[in-house]
């Protein structure tokens, strides 16, 4: 049977394989064996074993010092949207500490990659600077991976966090939030677009049915296609509309209480809006799974829309792609009784088996007084993205002696929290409104004609994945 | 007594290399990383997948014992609405999906293979492989832009150029159910369409020419050629590709991550998504209950896939 092979060739194959061909191959075997040896020990973290169950961490053992550089991990859009952080904080502290400065794997919220680590009681970094309360926090905590700040958090920078900010980051009786970048749901709208309409620019509505008229009016008109836009996840429009109803909508566990009355009459508002908002509103975010580079975000910035309930980060960032910026204006959300509204901030985790604590806590006070990060979030133009800072401090300075770049919405925004609240923190704190989504929306789809009706699903819908989870 | 000795030595010589241990030392070792790398990146992990769909394990519950649960989980997947609606939405998809992503290269190759100019059969080549080129998440970004309501070029085309919608009806090629999926398939055929091309090209390449002109010569039209020779020369190839491309349209995840999230209103939230979902989302990542969820569409997908292996039976 001829296989292509010569017989010769294939009794060498076959049959003589010469003892120094074997030796030869050994050794390169030998060599792949330790290159195996080497990656191993490399993926379980070099030379130096991670801690066993109950061993003390490196930085625990020597209090403020560790192996390495002090290592924070950031959520890629906080180094993006603030430069400074590199160009100037980093550096200034580095006189002080060796910084190795990291973006976090953490694309669409995930926080896999924190958990797999703290499982093999390691972390790559100490601390953790992308974490929003209602978010993760939860999560992070039953997962034992992340610890409190209060032994290193110092008293001064406590009692100086505004106190709902405060309230937010403290779960179980402990702060595991150093609050950093402050977002309130507001109301932004196009001046330009609102003076076509007719309509007083420095005039906000100051109700609900104010703004819808005001929308329609804009739309009637002509003066843009479309009068009014949110975002549809439930966190950035349900909630802060309710919110600005009632703020006692939780239930006992800590769950949003969709079945509220404030939260019936915030669906109702949120049909009325999209009535005059641009046809897409509903469409998942490009990024992020869907959570950013929302179509709100499109229409205002395409200045196709005159009203926008959002974070205010928002329509600052993209009235800086309008012919001319200067035609935003950003104001309290409209009240339905109580004027409340929902606010967040992202702030550091603290890894529970991360190093260089104390030295976390020296390099989180001098990020989150920087007043070259205030500067450029509030003051910079068309590079402004909005975002406050938490510091009672900062702002009764700021308001004694406004710098510079200060613009007057920040102190009606930071003026907000004064009756705000934060959406609480809870396993489901965030999922419990993507969970819900898709039911309350039949309410707008015209699927179910009575908004409690929707409503009650989209909690059945929760409790139910709820308990799917053991909870 | 020396010639014997050597006759001794060289029978023993002989007996060891023919041993069973001579096999075992000369090949097994040089097998070990190959079987090291099959074990610990594919068995491994199936078996350990396995064995948490039969337990209650959580994975964010830290040093809680983990308990044998039997077919519980399979029982509830089995019963749980989003399994099944979850499953029918990636079969829609794949529906949709596959036919184009088989016929459009086939009838690509089929014009590449004519062109006789040898320069410009490449050029066609290279053009057709370029969004094989671009990584995964940039297409979908791209596309996600191109099917933008308010922004994108296909809706500006539709709205501003053409007038065959206004800016209040234009498509909502992402947000209509109607359209996602075929909003996604377009993307996906554009994408492959190059790298499926390539392999039906190699296809034809191994088809005798003969067999065309001997077909002419009997009279036969360009359309009896096809359906007689080059359709059956080409089954192996469109097994493979049938095989292949069933399985990817089923497991689609990545592009219905970034196009629709974890809305489960959308099409986009499919078995994968919600078994994404619930491994490393929702509350205490119930990995159990995601991995009995993932068995069950895995086994769907190979009882499909054996009957594609006997659709595209050899019938010589």
């Amino acid at each position: 049977m001829s296989n292509g092979i010569g017989d010769s060739q294939y009794w060498l194959l076959e049959e003589r394989l010469q003892r120094r061909e074997l030796l030869k191959r050994l050794t390169t075997l030998g060599i792949l064996g330790s290159s195996f040896g080497v990656l191993l020990s490399a993926c379980r973290g070099g030379t130096t074993p991670a801690p066993t169950a109950g061993q003390p961490s490196a930085s625990e053992a020597t209090p403020g010092g560790g192996e390495r550089p002090f290592t924070p991990t950031f959520y890629q859009w906080i180094i993006n949207l603030h430069p400074d952080i590199e160009k100037g904080v980093n550096p200034d502290f580095a006189k002080k500490h060796p910084i190795d400065s990291k973006i976090a794997p953490v694309q669409g919220f995930g926080i896999e990659r924190f958990v797999a680590e703290a499982r093999d009681k390691n972390s790559t970094w100490d601390v953790y600077i992308g974490m929003t309360p209602f978010v993760e926090m939860a999560q992070l905590v039953e997962a034992e991976v992340i610890e409190p700040w209060d032994p290193y958090l110092p008293d001064d920078v406590k009692k100086d966090i505004i106190p709902s900010i405060l309230e937010e980051a403290t779960y179980q009786g402990k702060i595991y939030n150093w609050p950093f970048l402050l977002d309130v749901i507001v109301l932004g709208w196009h001046a330009g677009i609102v003076e076509k309409a007719g309509l007083d620019p420095e005039k906000p509505p100051k109700t609900w049915d104010e703004l819808l008229a005001a929308a329609r009016k804009v739309k009637d008109s002509g003066a843009a296609p479309f009068g009014c836009t949110f975002d549809a996840h439930g966190w950035r429009s349900l909630a802060p509309i309710t919110h600005s109803i009632s703020t006692d909508v939780y239930t006992e566990d800590g769950l949003f209480d969709f079945t509220s009355d404030a939260a019936v009459q915030a669906l109702e508002l949120m049909k009325q809006m999209m009535e005059l908002a641009n046809p897409d509103v509903l469409n998942p975010g490009k990024s992020d799974a869907g959570v950013n580079d929302t179509p709100d975000e499109a229409a205002f910035g395409a200045e196709q829309v005159a009203y926008y309930v959002k974070y205010q980060n928002a329509p600052i960032r993209f009235a800086g792609v309008w012919r001319d910026p200067s035609k935003l204006r950003l104001g309290a959300l409209p009240s339905g009784g109580e004027g409340a509204t929902v606010f967040w901030n992202t702030g550091a985790a603290l890894f529970k088996w991360g190093k260089n604590k104390e030295i976390a806590a020296e390099y989180m006070k001098a990020l989150t007084y920087d007043e070259r990060i205030w500067a450029h979030s509030i003051g910079g133009g068309r590079e402004a993205v909005g975002q406050l800072s938490v510091y009672q401090s900062l702002w009764d300075a700021w308001r004694q002696n406004p710098p510079k770049w200060m613009q007057d919405w920040a102190f009606f925004i930071v003026d907000q929290l004064k009756v705000s609240k934060a959406i609480r923190t809870h396993k489901f704190g965030l999922t419990q409104f993507v969970i819900g989504q898709p039911h309350w929306e039949k309410y707008f789809k015209g699927e179910v004609r009575d908004p409690r009706q929707a409503l009650q699903e989209a909690r059945d819908a929760v409790l139910a994945e709820l308990k799917k989870q053991g909870g | 007594m020396v010639v014997l000795a050597r006759g001794r030595a060289g029978a023993t010589a002989r007996h060891w290399r023919e041993s069973f241990m001579y096999r075992f030392v000369t090949s097994w070792p040089f097998l070990l990383p190959t079987i090291g790398f099959f074990v610990g990146w594919q068995l491994y992990p199936i078996l350990r997948v396995l064995w948490m769909s039969f337990t209650d394990y959580y994975y964010l519950r830290v040093g809680e014992p983990v308990h044998w649960v039997g077919l519980a989980n399979y029982r509830e997947a089995l019963a749980d609405p989003l399994v099944r609606q979850g499953l029918l939405r990636a079969l829609a998809f794949t529906a949709i999906f596959l036919p184009g992503m088989i016929v459009i290269p086939l009838v690509a190759a089929i014009l590449i293979d004519r062109v006789r100019n040898q320069r410009l059969a490449t050029i066609y080549r290279v053009i057709l492989l370029i969004p094989a080129m671009i990584p995964g998440p940039l297409i979908f970004v791209l596309w996600k832009w191109m099917y933008s309501y308010t922004i994108g070029p296909i809706n500006y085309v539709l709205v501003d150029v053409l007038h065959l919608f206004t800016i209040y009806n234009a498509p909502q090629w992402l947000g209509d159910p109607d359209l996602t999926f075929l909003a996604v398939a377009v993307m996906e055929w554009w994408w492959g369409l190059g790298y499926h091309t390539i392999f039906f090209l190699a296809g034809l390449a191994t088809i005798p020419r003969e067999l065309f002109e001997a077909a002419r010569v009997d009279g036969a039209s360009e359309w009896r050629m096809f359906w007689s020779v080059t359709l059956p020369r080409l089954r192996p190839i469109l097994l493979v590709l049938v095989v292949l491309r069933f399985g990817t349209a089923m497991a689609v995840i990545d592009e219905y991550l970034i196009f629709g999230g974890f809305n489960r209103a959308l099409p986009t939230y499919t078995w994968t998504v919600y078994m994404w979902d619930l491994a490393f989302q929702l509350g205490d990542w119930r990995q159990s209950y995601a991995a009995a969820v993932g068995w069950i569409g895995a086994l769907l997908m190979l009882i499909v896939v054996a009957f594609l292996f006997w659709l595209f039976r050899p019938r010589d």
